[in-house]
C-alpha cells in the first residue's frame, strides 16, 4: 500500500537531483568563466535569487499553509539569520576597516566575534585559511538559523493565545520590532546601527550549485514533516483548530514547533540572502521581502510547496528579467503594447467562456477589449506622432506582477496548484481516490442494495424507493 | 467509569447545567435526551474540558477531568464527535483517522523527519489502526474513498468519518452528539448496529445525544432527560417516555398547549 513503486520514485527523484546538480555545476562554471557568455552571470543571480527566496517561502509556507496562521514577520527572522551570518563570516579586512572607521558604531569585543576565531580558540586552525572559508560559512549560517529558530520560538508562544487578524498583527509587529531593534544602541555594537558592514564573500550566496543545495536541504526537511504525523497534526490544526485539540493534538506545541521550523530555515535564508547581497544592511530586510513571499505563496498555492515555488519562480524572474518594461518608450510603442494586452485579455475571457460554456460565449467585454484594443492598435500604426513624446514605464514591473497576481485571483484563487503536490504518482496519473469499475459498482451496492437489486430485476416498481437513496456517490 | 456530580455551569445568568450528576459504569450505553437547549451539548463541552465547570466535579476511572485542556482529556481516554461535524474537511478520510492517533505516538520530530525505523514502524501502526477503526462502517469508507478528501463525501460517510475518527484517539470513553443526525431510517438503523458493535466488539463506554427516539429505545441501557440543565428523569428507555414530567418537557401542560415547541416523543425521523 505505501510501497508501491516506492524504488522507481526514489531512482526519479536521485535522478532529476543528479540533472539538477549538474545543470547548476554547469551554470556555476559558466559564470565563473573569464570571458562569461552574454546573459550568464544574470542568469545566474536570478536562478540563485530564486533559490534564496525558495528557501524563505517555503519556510513561510509551514506557518501558513501548513498551520494555517498568518505570519507577517518573515524579514525578522531573515534579518537575524543575516545578520549572524554577516558578523560571523566578515573578512578580516573588512573588520580592521570597520574598527577604524570615525562613524562605526561596533566595538572591538563585537568585531572578534567571528567564526575564525571560533575555530582558533577550539584549536581547529586549520579550518581557518582562505580555501576552507566554506566550512566557517556552512557554520555560521547554520548558527544564523539557530538564532532564527529561537526568535521564532518567542514568536510561536504569543501565538498560542491569539487567532486569524489578531495574531497576523502580532506577527507583523515581531518583524518590526527585530528589524528597528537591530538599529538601536544596544543592539548596534554587534549590527553596526544603520551602515550596517559591507564586503561579505558572494560566492556562496551567488553560487548556483550552493544555493540550490540549501533549496533542496529546505524542501527535502520540511516535505518530510509535511508527510509525518507531526505534519498532520499541524495540517489538522488548519483545518479546524478545535477539532483538533478534541483529537488530543497538543496545540501549543505543534505550533511552536512550526514557528521554531520556519523560523530556522528563515534564518539560513537570510544568511543567503546577505551573502548574495554581499552584505548587511537594515534595509535588505524590509517588509517588503515578506510581502514578496506571501505574493509567491498566493500565486503559487498556500499549502503546497510546489506552488510555493512556482509563485517564487515568478516572483523573482518578473524582478530580475522586468527591466525592459522599465525603459523608456514613444507612447506609440506603449499603445501598441497596450493593444497586444487587450488581444490577450479577451481571448482569453473568450476562452474562459468556452471552456466553463458560458453563454453568451461572446460576452460584451470581449467587444470592448477589441474595439480599444483596436483604437490603440490603429493610432500606433497610422499616425505615431498622434501624441509625441516618450513614457519611461517605472514601476511597470510590480504593476505588472499585481495584474498577473490579480488575474490568478480572479480565476484561480487556490493558487495556480491550489494544495496539491507534485508527486511521481500524480505525473504517471497513478491516483489511488478513484475507484476502480468493480469498486464503484460494490459501492452502488452499498449505498442502496434494494434499489440495485430492483434495478437488476429490471424495474417495475422502482419508483416506490428511490426516495431512499440519499447517500449518493460523491 | 464516568462520575459527573453536581456540575453547575452558568453563561452570564442563563443556567445551562444545574447541579448535575450523572453515573456512567463500563460498557454501558447511555442517551441524553431532552428539548433543545436542555444543556446536552454543553454536558459534552463541559466533560471535553471545553469549558470549565463553574462548580461540581468530573471525574473519569477516578481522577478529576476539571481543569485539563481538551486534550489533556483525550489523553485520559475520553473522545467525543461533534454535533455539526468538525472534520478535517480538506484532508482525506485516512488523514483524518491518522490525526487523532498522533497524541499516542512515541516518536520525536526528528525521528518522524529522518524516517528512521522505528518511526516508519509507528507509522504502519497507525496505518493498521486506522483501517481497523473505519472497517466498523463496513467497506464503504476503505478502499478509494481512504484518500478523497472528506469535503467530497455524503453527509452520512461524514458522520461515519467522525465516529471513526473519536474511535482512533485510542479512547475507552465515547461521547457521540447526535451520532444519526442526517441520516435516513435506513442509515440510522445501521449506525444502531454500528454504535451496539462499538460497545460489544470494541469495548467502549458510551453517552450519546440523541434525538431520534428509536435509535435511543432500541440500543441505550439508560436514559437520561435533561430540561433546562437539570436532569429530570433517568431510567430505562419505557419508563422515561412515559414519565409525565418528561412528556411536559416535550409537549408541554395541557393548560398552557402550543405554548413550548418541541417534538413527540417515538417520533422516528429528524430533517
Amino acid at each position: 500500500m505505501l510501497g508501491e513503486n516506492r524504488l522507481r520514485n526514489a531512482l526519479l527523484t536521485l535522478a532529476g537531483l543528479a540533472v539538477l546538480a549538474a545543470f547548476m555545476f554547469l551554470v556555476d562554471r559558466l559564470a565563473a568563466a573569464d570571458d562569461p557568455i552574454r546573459g550568464i552571470v544574470k542568469f545566474r543571480g536570478a536562478l540563485t535569487l530564486f533559490a534564496i527566496w525558495g528557501v524563505a517561502a517555503v519556510s513561510l509556507n509551514l506557518i501558513n499553509g501548513t498551520l494555517g496562521i498568518l505570519s507577517l514577520g518573515h524579514h525578522g527572522f531573515m534579518l537575524i539569520g543575516g545578520y549572524t551570518t554577516g558578523l560571523l563570516i566578515l573578512s578580516e579586512q573588512a573588520r580592521s576597516r570597520i574598527l577604524l572607521s570615525a562613524r562605526s558604531q561596533m566595538t572591538e569585543g563585537t568585531l572578534g566575534l567571528s567564526v575564525s576565531n571560533g575555530l582558533s580558540a577550539l584549536g581547529l586552525d586549520f579550518l581557518t585559511t582562505p580555501e576552507t572559508l566554506w566550512v566557517r560559512f556552512l557554520i555560521a549560517v547554520l548558527l544564523g538559523g539557530f538564532a532564527a529558530a529561537f526568535a521564532g520560538m518567542l514568536v510561536g508562544i504569543p501565538s498560542l493565545r491569539l487567532r486569524g487578524d489578531y495574531l497576523a498583527i502580532v506577527t507583523f509587529g515581531f518583524g518590526e520590532i527585530i528589524r528597528l531593534s537591530a538599529s538601536t544602541r544596544l543592539f548596534s555594537p554587534l549590527t553596526n546601527g544603520a551602515l550596517g558592514f559591507p564586503g561579505l564573500p558572494q560566492e556562496f550566496g551567488k553560487g548556483a550549485l550552493w544555493t540550490f543545495g540549501f533549496l533542496v536541504l529546505t524542501v527535502f526537511v520540511l516535505a518530510r514533516l509535511k508527510y509525518s504525523s507531526y505534519g498532520r497534526a499541524m495540517e489538522g490544526i488548519r483545518e479546524d483548530e478545535v477539532a483538533a485539540e478534541a483529537m488530543g493534538i497538543n496545540l501549543a506545541y505543534h505550533k511552536v514547533l512550526g514557528f521554531v521550523f520556519s523560523a530556522f530555515f528563515a534564518g539560513i535564508a537570510g544568511g543567503l540572502w546577505v551573502s548574495w547581497l554581499g552584505g548587511v544592511r537594515l534595509d535588505f530586510f524590509l517588509f517588503q521581502l515578506t510581502f514578496f513571499f506571501l505574493v509567491a505563496l498566493s500565486a503559487g498555492g498556500t499549502g503546497s510547496i510546489t506552488g510555493v515555488l512556482l509563485g517564487t519562480a515568478l516572483v523573482v524572474f518578473i524582478r530580475q528579467y522586468g527591466d525592459p518594461l522599465e525603459q523608456s518608450y514613444s507612447v506609440a510603442t506603449w499603445l501598441l503594447i497596450l493593444a497586444v494586452a487587450l488581444f490577450i485579455a479577451a481571448a482569453g475571457l473568450f476562452v474562459y467562456r468556452l471552456t466553463r460554456r458560458l453563454r453568451p460565449r461572446v460576452h460584451a467585454g470581449i467587444f470592448v477589449f477589441v474595439g480599444v484594443g483596436l483604437l490603440a492598435l490603429v493610432i500606433s500604426l497610422v499616425d505615431p506622432g498622434f501624441i509625441a513624446g516618450a513614457f519611461r514605464g517605472f514601476g511597470m514591473r510590480a504593476i505588472f506582477l499585481s495584474v498577473l497576481l490579480v488575474v490568478i485571483m480572479v480565476f484561480r484563487p487556490e493558487g495556480v496548484t491550489g494544495r496539491a503536490e507534485f508527486s511521481w504518482a500524480w505525473l504517471f496519473r497513478e491516483r489511488r481516490d478513484r475507484p476502480t469499475d468493480e469498486e464503484r459498482a460494490q459501492d452502488a451496492w452499498l449505498t442502496n442494495p434494494d434499489l440495485t437489486r430492483r434495478l437488476e430485476v429490471a424495474g417495475g416498481k422502482a419508483e416506490a424507493g428511490t426516495g431512499e437513496g440519499a447517500d449518493g456517490d460523491a | 467509569m464516568l462520575e459527573i456530580r453536581n456540575v453547575t455551569k452558568n453563561f452570564g445568568g442563563i443556567q445551562a447545567i444545574g447541579d448535575l450528576s450523572i453515573d456512567l459504569n463500563e460498557g454501558e450505553i447511555v442517551a441524553v435526551i431532552g428539548p433543545n437547549g436542555a444543556g446536552k451539548t454543553t454536558l459534552f463541552n463541559l466533560i471535553t474540558g471545553v469549558y470549565r465547570p463553574d462548580s461540581g466535579e468530573v471525574r473519569f476511572e477516578g481522577r478529576s477531568l476539571v481543569g485539563l485542556s481538551p486534550n489533556r482529556i483525550v489523553e485520559r481516554g475520553v473522545a467525543r464527535t461533534f454535533q455539526n461535524l468538525r472534520l478535517f474537511t480538506n484532508l482525506s478520510v485516512l488523514d483524518n483517522v491518522l490525526i487523532p492517533q498522533h497524541h499516542r505516538l512515541r516518536a520525536i520530530w526528528p525521528s518522524a523527519v529522518l524516517r528512521t525505523r522505528g518511526y516508519r514502524r509507528k507509522e504502519m501502526a497507525m496505518h493498521d489502526l486506522a483501517l481497523e477503526k473505519l472497517s466498523f462502517f463496513g467497506p464503504r469508507l476503505m478502499s478509494f474513498r481512504l484518500y478523497q478528501p472528506v469535503s467530497v463525501l455524503s453527509y452520512a460517510n461524514r458522520r461515519r468519518a467522525e465516529i471513526a475518527r473519536a474511535m482512533a484517539t485510542g479512547a475507552r470513553l465515547l461521547l457521540l452528539d447526535e451520532p444519526s443526525a442526517g441520516m435516513n431510517p435506513k442509515e440510522t438503523a445501521e449506525i444502531t448496529q454500528i454504535i451496539r458493535r462499538m460497545r460489544d466488539e470494541g469495548g467502549y463506554t458510551i453517552l450519546l445525544v440523541e434525538h431520534k427516539m428509536n435509535l435511543v429505545g432500541e440500543i441505550s441501557d439508560r436514559v437520561v432527560v435533561l430540561d433546562y440543565g437539570r436532569k429530570i428523569a433517568e431510567g430505562a428507555y419505557q419508563d422515561v417516555v412515559n414519565d409525565p414530567k418528561v412528556v411536559e418537557a416535550y409537549l408541554g401542560r395541557r393548560a398552557e398547549e402550543g405554548t413550548s415547541g418541541g417534538k413527540p416523543d417515538g417520533a422516528g425521523g429528524e430533517a
